[in-house]
């Protein structure tokens, strides 16, 4: 058994796809983890899912006026993002409501987009489900530049967005410009969508983006070990299901998901048993 | 301390002219002074701090904090000088957190990375003002009701602000703790020149600490200073034909206990048997 998981680790290692694909993954893991506790503190959840499905417009666009699928795709997520942030706030329209309104929309449009694009043009199984295995050097260097705004704009936010997500009104009459730094937070989660498309697809970037910071919801007794547990969960589930991937030959991003997935499980059955234990 | 104006309110109108929720209000207070708000639902009161507190722009009027005009230009500067407790509830009260994290957020620098945050003397300080600093390490999620709101106060205490503005502080407070937090609030104005604004429904809990009592209901009724009662058509102006059902017979605003009359349930007016 541990021979064989071994030689399973020397294989993947050895393989130059995976090597390549490893570094840029476990990045896409760290900065979402970091950017997922954040949606989940501002109750964005289905913001993200929202936005991921609406950025198959975004690259429908790229597709059909031949530009870089990648940075088109980043621009009208974050315009997608940004309009949800202001669209409740008109006529009374439920922020819910509204995303799922701009979701279908930039959904239908996306796919009329690509099918009247001819399927030679674009890996449509890609884009809907991640392949993070044939990363080009442009997509790398743009992940790189991505990675690197999101992360420095968490760092300078990062308290101003936590003392929002816990009272917001305390927030605004202590003088932060809760309206301002809102809007930087829904541009962050249009840009850690584009992210995470790489490697789990438009159909399963939401699950990047909140199951590390759900994992870590129930164990975190702090900011700093909800943030500590949340990359630990993102990194470990990523390397794991890559590998588990590499092995049984399973999509990589599918996979990666499906290892948060039983993360969540587990930690949730064992918070489960702990409450039993303790209340009987 | 000094006598110098910290909040001076001028024609201050909010809300549709025909029916305006703030109607031509005045108010002057120094530093030390406490106030305390009473009034109906729906009277303004909370509106009257949210303007204060700089959420709410009013219709029209002058704000002056600290000698300053309160405009969009010098609103992030004034407000570090100001706590404020509100009566909402938290947006996320589940994120975990420790009780000195949620008193850190009341830090004027908390939201500056630059800055240290954990500036745990004055969390110290703060929750030992009320009776919390056993707790500092407690998880917050964890904590009553009561001591939920006492974690709160001390967030808007931990900046050692100049003005308070407390929209309901007692709200999930025994009367222990409601008197003790008034205590408190009459000790730190006094020893530290700091002022403040609180709406409370109930006059008799709080006449003997407060030195005035602002009688609101769209506009300010009566402004009844020390030593002074709040005569009986005030509270018929306020409260109309509920005036039977109100408890309001606290006599002389910031005498002590020994000189109030027991508080009762006046019943002129109409009778409904």
């Amino acid at each position: 058994m541990i021979d064989a998981s071994m030689h399973l680790l020397t294989d993947f290692w050895a393989s130059p796809v995976m090597r390549e694909a490893l570094a840029p993954a476990l990045l896409i893991a760290l900065v979402t983890a970091t950017m997922s506790v954040m949606v989940m503190a501002h109750r964005l959840s289905f913001l993200t899912v929202g936005v991921s499905h609406a950025s198959l417009a975004g690259l429908g666009i790229a597709v059909t006026l031949a530009l870089p699928l990648l940075p088109t795709a980043t621009v009208f997520a974050v315009l997608i993002a940004l309009l949800l942030a202001l669209m409740p706030k008109k006529k009374g329209i439920s922020e819910d409501a509204s995303t799922g309104i701009l979701f279908a929309g930039s959904m239908a449009l996306g796919i009329l987009l690509i099918s009247t694009a001819g399927s030679a043009q674009v890996d449509l199984f890609g884009l809907l489900f991640g392949n993070i295995l044939t990363i080009s050097a442009n997509d790398l260097n743009w992940l790189n530049i991505l990675s690197g705004l999101i992360l420095t704009v968490l760092l300078l936010a990062g308290r101003a967005w936590w003392s929002i997500a816990f009272d917001a009104v305390t927030a605004e009459a202590s003088g932060l410009p809760v309206g301002s730094l809102k809007l930087l937070l829904y541009g962050m989660v249009g840009l850690t969508v584009i992210l995470c498309v790489k490697l789990a697809g438009i159909v399963l970037t939401a699950g990047l983006m909140i199951l590390p910071a759900a994992c870590a919801w129930l164990w975190g007794r702090s900011l700093f070990t909800l943030a500590a547990l949340s990359i630990a969960f993102s990194l470990i589930g990523t390397l794991l299901g890559l590998i588990w991937s590499y092995a049984y030959e399973w999509p990589a991003g599918a996979t990666v998901v499906l290892t948060l997935c039983l993360f969540f499980l587990i930690s949730w059955s064992l918070n489960w048993l702990k409450h039993r234990i303790t209340t009987s | 301390m000094t006598n110098a104006a910290v909040v001076q309110i001028s024609h201050l109108h909010f809300g549709p002219a025909k029916k305006p929720i703030l109607d031509g209000i005045n108010l002057e207070l120094e530093a030390g002074h406490f106030l305390g708000i009473v009034g109906p639902n729906g009277a303004g009161k909370s509106t009257l701090l949210n303007i204060l507190a700089g959420l709410t722009q009013p219709s029209s009027g002058h704000i002056d904090l600290f000698g300053q005009c309160l405009n969009r230009f010098n609103r992030h500067r004034l407000l570090k000088d100001i706590g404020f407790l509100h009566q909402l509830h938290d947006h996320q009260p589940r994120l975990p957190m420790y009780v000195r994290d949620v008193v850190a957020m009341g830090l004027a620098d908390y939201a500056m990375p630059w800055k240290r945050a954990d500036h745990r003397e004055a969390i110290m300080q703060a929750l030992a003002l009320l009776d919390m600093q056993d707790l500092a390490d407690a998880d917050f999620r964890l904590l009553s009701g009561g001591q939920r709101q006492r974690a709160r106060l001390a967030r808007a205490l931990v900046r050692q602000p100049r003005l308070l503005l407390l929209d309901e502080p007692s709200a999930a407070l025994d009367s222990v703790r409601q008197e003790k937090l008034f205590q408190l609030l009459r000790k730190l104005c006094d020893e530290t020149g700091m002022s403040v604004i609180m709406v409370e429904h109930d006059i008799a809990a709080i006449s003997s600490h407060v030195d005035s009592v602002a009688c609101l209901n769209r506009k300010i009724h009566h402004h009844a200073m020390k030593g002074e009662g709040i005569p009986e058509e005030i509270w018929s102006a306020m409260y109309g034909e509920h005036i039977h059902i109100m408890a309001h017979d606290a006599a002389c605003i910031g005498c002590g206990p020994a000189d109030q009359k027991p508080v009762q349930h006046h019943r002129s007016g109409h009778q409904h048997d």
